[in-house]
């Protein structure tokens, strides 16, 4: 789910960045720094969407850099267990399928796919029920179920289940 | 709720304290086989989720859900969903996909003007979260969903239960109780719920 919050974090600037232009730099610095990235707290820091407040500059013992304290205002895109969301599906094979929600990849276990669909290999591998009225394979759209979230240095990975009530496939791309 | 330190986004503290990091620390204080993180949500105070996991509290669609070996993760969804949204702080501001779409398509709009900076380069994150939010926006004006969905507020769901019913759209109220069980334990007024969903498919988008 995506989320607007406040973070602040200390940037550091090299001198030769002092001048006119201070605040700019220290703003495309800190979008540099942080946009793309990833923490198990906040989730992926999607964009940075404006600057609360740029606090006094601390200048560092030794050397000449200065830290300064930044408040600023961002969109995160952080699962949480328990959520319901709509992800598009990128790769099936016969432990599961991959879908990916945003940045956040998510994996389904057959053991959490309903027992009556069948993995079938072949040019174009899917999950199907034994009636083949229901089929999940690369660019369906499915709503699953988060339980369970593990956080890397750049990436959430996470495990959902559609097998609750109202999870499953909502778009077939067969018939579209 | 702050992020310090030069370099490096998250809380990579390897004094291994609970607080903030949600892997490595806990598996080794529960000595649980499964990877996966206990959902501790914004702030610390994973270790009073992780002893009531323990305990091993029920959850009512926890048996539904098939247990290959993860089970006890499954077995508490209530109040490990309902922990999570006491303790997203205050300035905390839960989006619907809608919304989100707008705002990072502003930003992408600034982005090409702001393109003659070459080292300036969108992430892919933020070009994966801008086509999710697009393509999973079923509204034409966010500001009327929300509207529409205050009155939920008032009933008693709280913010990141009005935006996952604004995001998945349900269409009956047993979907609504079968997505959140949280909501079933909690009198909420059917006749609201039922109103907003209503009104809600009318604003939905052709798809």
């Amino acid at each position: 789910m995506f989320f607007h919050i406040v973070l602040e974090r200390n940037m550091q600037l090299h001198p030769r960045y002092f001048g006119r232009n201070l605040r700019e730099n220290l703003v495309s610095k800190l979008m540099k720094d942080v946009e793309g990235t990833c923490s198990g707290r906040h989730g992926f820091v999607v964009a940075v969407t404006g600057i609360e407040n740029i606090g006094k500059g601390l200048i560092r013992d030794g050397t000449g850099f200065v830290t300064f304290p930044v408040k600023y205002q961002c969109v995160v895109f952080r699962p949480f267990k328990g959520e319901i969301l709509e992800a598009v599906v990128t790769m099936v094979n016969k432990m599961g399928f991959f879908a990916e929600a945003g940045p956040v990849q998510i994996f389904v276990s057959n053991h959490l796919i309903p027992d009556d669909m069948e993995f079938q290999s072949g040019d174009m591998p899917n999950y199907t029920t034994s009636d083949g009225s229901v089929k999940i394979q690369k660019d369906s759209e499915v709503r699953l179920k988060i339980i369970g979230t593990r956080v890397d240095a750049t990436e959430i990975f996470c495990i959902g289940t559609i097998k609750d009530d109202f999870l499953g496939v909502i778009n077939d791309p067969a018939t579209v | 709720m702050s992020e310090k330190g030069g370099k490096g986004a998250s809380l990579s503290s390897k004094g291994g304290s609970l607080k903030g990091k949600d892997d490595s620390a806990t598996k080794s204080v529960k000595g649980r086989k499964v990877q996966f993180s206990k959902e501790g949500a914004f702030e610390s105070g994973i270790s009073s989720s992780l002893t009531s996991l323990k305990s091993g509290g029920k959850g009512g669609k926890g048996d539904k859900v098939a247990n290959g070996g993860k089970s006890s993760q499954s077995k508490d969804p209530h109040s490990s969903d309902r922990r999570i949204e006491q303790k997203l702080p205050e300035n905390i501001k839960c989006l619907m996909d809608c919304e989100a779409a707008d705002i990072l398509q502003g930003i992408q709009e600034q982005m090409v003007m702001l393109s003659r900076d070459s080292t300036v380069k969108m992430p892919i994150s933020f070009d994966k979260g801008l086509q999710y939010a697009k393509n999973n926006s079923k509204y034409r004006n966010p500001q009327s969903t929300r509207r529409v969905l205050e009155p939920l507020a008032k009933c008693g769901l709280t913010d990141s239960e009005i935006c996952v019913i604004g995001n998945v759209c349900p269409e009956t109220i047993d979907e609504v109780f079968a997505l959140l069980p949280s909501l079933k334990e909690r009198n909420v007024d059917r006749q609201v719920l039922k109103d907003s969903l209503s009104e809600l498919a009318k604003l939905r988008q052709p798809m």
